[in-house]
């Protein structure tokens, strides 16, 4: 049990800490390097840093509502 | 109310910093332009990590938790004993109360 809580804790701080560094470096690092520079071809076109996380976000939003609905809809079948 | 209002303050005052470099380009006008999603990302990140660390420091206490699952175990099969013990008693009121217009269902 305790271990099992210790290991999910640190895959999701080692997923958070990736995300940000990777986040960081091609938003801020890659513009900054020239553009026939290896490394561009490990980060995808920079218009992908805005829509990856605004799909992120409407796709999370959307998911709460349907969830904070169907959790409505069913206390209220429940009482009727 | 107040709460609000400190809120919708401290966005203004964001943005209108986030407008401020964006006209006298401090830093190059690419990178003002995505300082507010750069911003919500590292936020996100932030509070991810915050739940992996509080999840690694969570402290169980192994003797309680014994002792709770055996609690768990005790009520279980005191409930089983009781539902042995009257079932029969619980079939004769649910045939007793049905045609009178009661409702015995529970789901």
């Amino acid at each position: 049990m305790e271990s099992a809580d210790r290991a999910v804790g640190f895959i999701l701080s080692l997923i958070s800490l990736s995300i940000f560094s990777y986040y960081t470096f091609w938003v801020i690092a890659l513009p900054l390097f020239y553009t026939d520079h290896f490394v561009h071809k490990y980060f995808l076109p920079r218009e992908y840093a805005i829509i990856i996380p605004v799909f992120a976000g409407v796709g999370l939003i959307c998911f709460l509502c349907m969830f904070v609905g169907y959790v409505m809809l069913k206390s209220k079948k429940k009482k009727a | 109310m107040k709460h609000i209002v400190k809120i919708m303050a401290v966005v203004v005052a964001i943005s209108a910093s986030w407008l401020g470099l964006l006209q006298t380009s401090i830093v190059s006008q690419d990178y003002t332009w995505l300082l507010p999603i750069y911003f919500i990302v590292s936020l996100g990140c932030y509070g991810l990590l915050m739940v992996g660390i509080g999840l690694m420091q969570f402290p169980t206490c192994p003797q309680e938790a014994l002792l709770l699952q055996q609690v768990l175990y005790l009520r279980f099969f005191c409930n089983l004993l009781l539902y042995i013990i009257l079932a029969e008693d619980i079939l004769e009121a649910k045939d007793f109360l049905k045609p009178r217009g009661v409702d015995v269902g529970s789901d």
